[in-house]
C-alpha cells in the first residue's frame, strides 16, 4: 500500500473541480441548442453549408449533454444516492459512453463534410447547385448519422480489442490530414486569385491566416491530447512517463468538452445571417412580428 | 471510492474509463525509480511540438500570403492556354475540359431562378429590389456564396475598399464585350473568399458566376470564335 501510495504521489492524478464541467458543459449546450434551433427556424438557412452547421452543433450538443449528465452521475455517486455497480447504472454508462462515441466521431466527420463543401463551393462553383442539393445533403446527413451510431456502438460494445481504438486513432489522423489538405489548398487558391485582381486592394492576408488557423489550432489542440491518451493506453500501460500523462486525463476531457463550447464562434457564429438570426431569437419575443 | 476502484477493476478494459478517472490505479504499481528525465517530460515534449506545429502552420500561410503559392505559374500558364480558345477564365484545375462536358446535362430547372438576379441586376448595382423572385434567388443562393465565404467574413468589413472594385467589375463587365463579360464574370467568384461584399450576404459574387455559365451555354458559339 506505501508503494501504491508513493507512486500515486509521484504523478498525482490532476482533478478538475465538479462546477467547472458543468459550466462547460450547460453553456456548451446552450450554445449549440442555439445554433441548432436557429439553423431551423429561418428557412435561409436551409442550405448545404449551414445542414453541415447545424449537424456539427446538433453533435457537440448532444457531447455535452451526456458529458453533463455523466457528470451529475459521477456526483451523486460519490454522495451516495447512486448504486455504482448496480445493472442499471451499467447500462445507463453504456448509453452515455456510446452517445459520447457517436457525437465525438459525429463531430470530427461534420468537420469533414463542412471542408469537403467549402472545397466543392470554390473548385466546382460554376456546378456547386447541382452537385450538393438539398436531398443530397440530407442523404449524407443521414449516412453520416447512421454511420456515427453504428460505429460508437461497436466500439463501445468492442473496447476491449486493441483493433478498436488504433481505428479510432487512425481515422482521427486520417481526417486531420484530410482537413489540413482541404483548406490549405483552398487558401493557397484563393491567394492566388486575389492576387490577380488588380483592382482590388491589396491582399490582407493576414487575417486569412490566422482564422485558418485558429480554425485548425483550436481542433487540433482540443482532440489530440485526448487521442495521444488513447495511444499511450495502448503502448505503455506502464512506464511511468506515460503514467505521468495518463493522470492529467480529466484535463484533457476538459479540452474537448471546451471544444464543443469554442466551435459555434468559429463556424457559426462568423456567419452574418445566423447573427441575425440569432438577435431576432433573443431580443424578440414575437418571431413573426419581428423583421 | 472503494466502490469505484472495485468496479474498475472487474472492467479495467471496459470503455468507461470515462465514468471512472481511476482505474489505472488497479494495474501494476508504477516504479518511479531511476527516471533519467523529468516526470512530465511526455507532457510538455507533447505541448511544445503542438504549439510548434500550429505557430509553424501560421507562419507558412502568411509566408503564402506574401509571396504567392509555388504553383501559381503552373495557372498562369493554364489560363494563358485557355483564353484563346474560350471564354471562360481557366481556374487552373486540368479536369475543366470535363467539366464543361459534363456540366451542360446538369443544368437543371431550379438555376432559372437566377433569371430574376440577371434582371434585378440589370436595373441597379446589386441592389435588392422588392422582386419576390428576386428574394427566392437570393435565399436558394445564399448558402452557396456563404458557404466559402464565412471564414474570410471578418475581412470584409475591415476592407475600406472592398465595395467599390466589385461594383467596378460588375459595371465594367456590362460595358464590354460579351466575353470579357464573362471573363470579369468569372474572377469574382474567388475573390469572393477574401473580399466578399459588404453588402450583406455573402453570395452576391457567386449569382454573377452561375449567369455566366448559363450564358455561356446559350451562346457558346458567338464566343468561340474569338
Amino acid at each position: 500500500m506505501d508503494t501504491a501510495a508513493a507512486n500515486r504521489s509521484d504523478c498525482p492524478e490532476v482533478r478538475v473541480p465538479v462546477p467547472l464541467f458543468f459550466t462547460i458543459g450547460v453553456v456548451s449546450l446552450a450554445e449549440n441548442l442555439l445554433v441548432v434551433v436557429a439553423v431551423i427556424r429561418n428557412r435561409n438557412l436551409h442550405s448545404p453549408m449551414y445542414c453541415f452547421i447545424c449537424s456539427l452543433a446538433a453533435f457537440n450538443t448532444i457531447a455535452s449533454l451526456t458529458k453533463t449528465w455523466e457528470n451529475l452521475m459521477i456526483v451523486f455517486a460519490n454522495i451516495g444516492l447512486l448504486e455504482k455497480k448496480g445493472p442499471s447504472e451499467t447500462n445507463v454508462d453504456d448509453v452515455l459512453d456510446s452517445l459520447l462515441c457517436m457525437s465525438f466521431v459525429g463531430s470530427i466527420v461534420s468537420f469533414l463534410a463542412i471542408a469537403a463543401d467549402r472545397y466543392i463551393s470554390i473548385f466546382h462553383a460554376l456546378r456547386y447547385h447541382n452537385i450538393m442539393t438539398m436531398r443530397r445533403t440530407r442523404a449524407v446527413l443521414g449516412v453520416i448519422w447512421t454511420l456515427c451510431g453504428v460505429s460508437a456502438v461497436l466500439m463501445v460494445r468492442f473496447f476491449d480489442s486493441n483493433f478498436i481504438m488504433i481505428c479510432f486513432v487512425v481515422f482521427f489522423v486520417v481526417s486531420l490530414a484530410i482537413i489540413c489538405f482541404l483548406y490549405v489548398y483552398m487558401f493557397m487558391l484563393a491567394r492566388i486569385h486575389a492576387r490577380k485582381i488588380a483592382a482590388l486592394p491589396a491582399s490582407n492576408g493576414g487575417r486569412g491566416a490566422l482564422t485558418l488557423t485558429i480554425l485548425f489550432g483550436a481542433f487540433v489542440v482540443c482532440w489530440a491530447p485526448f487521442f495521444l491518451h488513447l495511444i499511450i493506453i495502448m503502448l505503455c500501460p506502464t512506464n511511468p512517463y506515460c503514467e505521468c500523462y495518463r493522470s492529467l486525463f480529466q484535463l484533457h476531457v476538459v479540452l474537448l468538452m471546451s471544444h464543443a463550447f469554442i466551435d459555434p464562434a468559429i463556424y457559426a457564429f462568423r456567419s452574418v445571417e445566423l447573427r441575425h438570426t440569432f438577435r431576432k431569437m433573443l431580443l424578440c419575443s414575437d418571431w413573426k412580428r419581428c423583421s | 471510492m472503494s466502490d469505484f476502484h472495485n468496479r474498475s477493476q472487474s472492467s479495467a478494459r471496459r470503455s468507461d474509463y470515462v465514468w471512472q478517472y481511476e482505474y489505472y490505479d488497479e494495474e501494476e504499481p508504477v516504479s518511479f525509480e531511476g527516471l533519467k528525465a523529468h516526470r512530465y517530460s511526455i507532457v510538455i515534449g507533447f505541448w511544445v511540438g503542438l504549439a510548434v506545429f500550429v505557430i509553424f502552420m501560421f507562419f507558412v500561410l502568411t509566408l503564402l500570403t506574401k509571396t504567392g503559392a509555388p504553383h501559381q505559374e503552373n495557372q498562369d500558364s493554364g489560363e494563358k492556354r485557355h483564353r484563346p480558345g474560350s471564354c471562360l477564365v481557366d481556374i487552373g484545375s486540368p479536369q475543366d475540359e470535363n467539366d464543361k462536358a459534363f456540366s451542360r446535362p446538369l443544368l437543371t430547372g431550379p438555376r432559372s431562378y437566377f433569371h430574376f438576379y440577371i434582371n434585378e441586376e440589370d436595373q441597379g448595382h446589386g441592389k435588392r429590389t422588392g422582386n419576390p423572385d428576386g428574394a427566392r434567388a437570393q435565399q436558394g443562393t445564399r448558402g452557396t456564396g456563404s458557404s466559402g465565404t464565412d471564414e474570410m467574413e471578418d475581412d470584409v468589413e475591415e476592407e475600406a475598399g472592398g465595395n467599390q472594385p466589385l461594383e467596378g467589375l460588375l459595371e465594367e463587365s456590362k460595358t464590354d464585350g460579351e466575353c470579357a463579360f464573362f471573363s470579369h464574370f468569372n474572377i469574382p467568384n474567388f475573390v469572393n473568399l477574401e473580399h466578399s461584399s459588404t453588402f450583406g450576404e455573402e453570395d452576391l459574387l457567386y449569382e454573377p458566376s452561375v449567369v455566366a455559365e448559363r450564358r455561356r451555354h446559350s451562346r457558346d458559339a458567338h464566343c468561340d470564335g474569338h
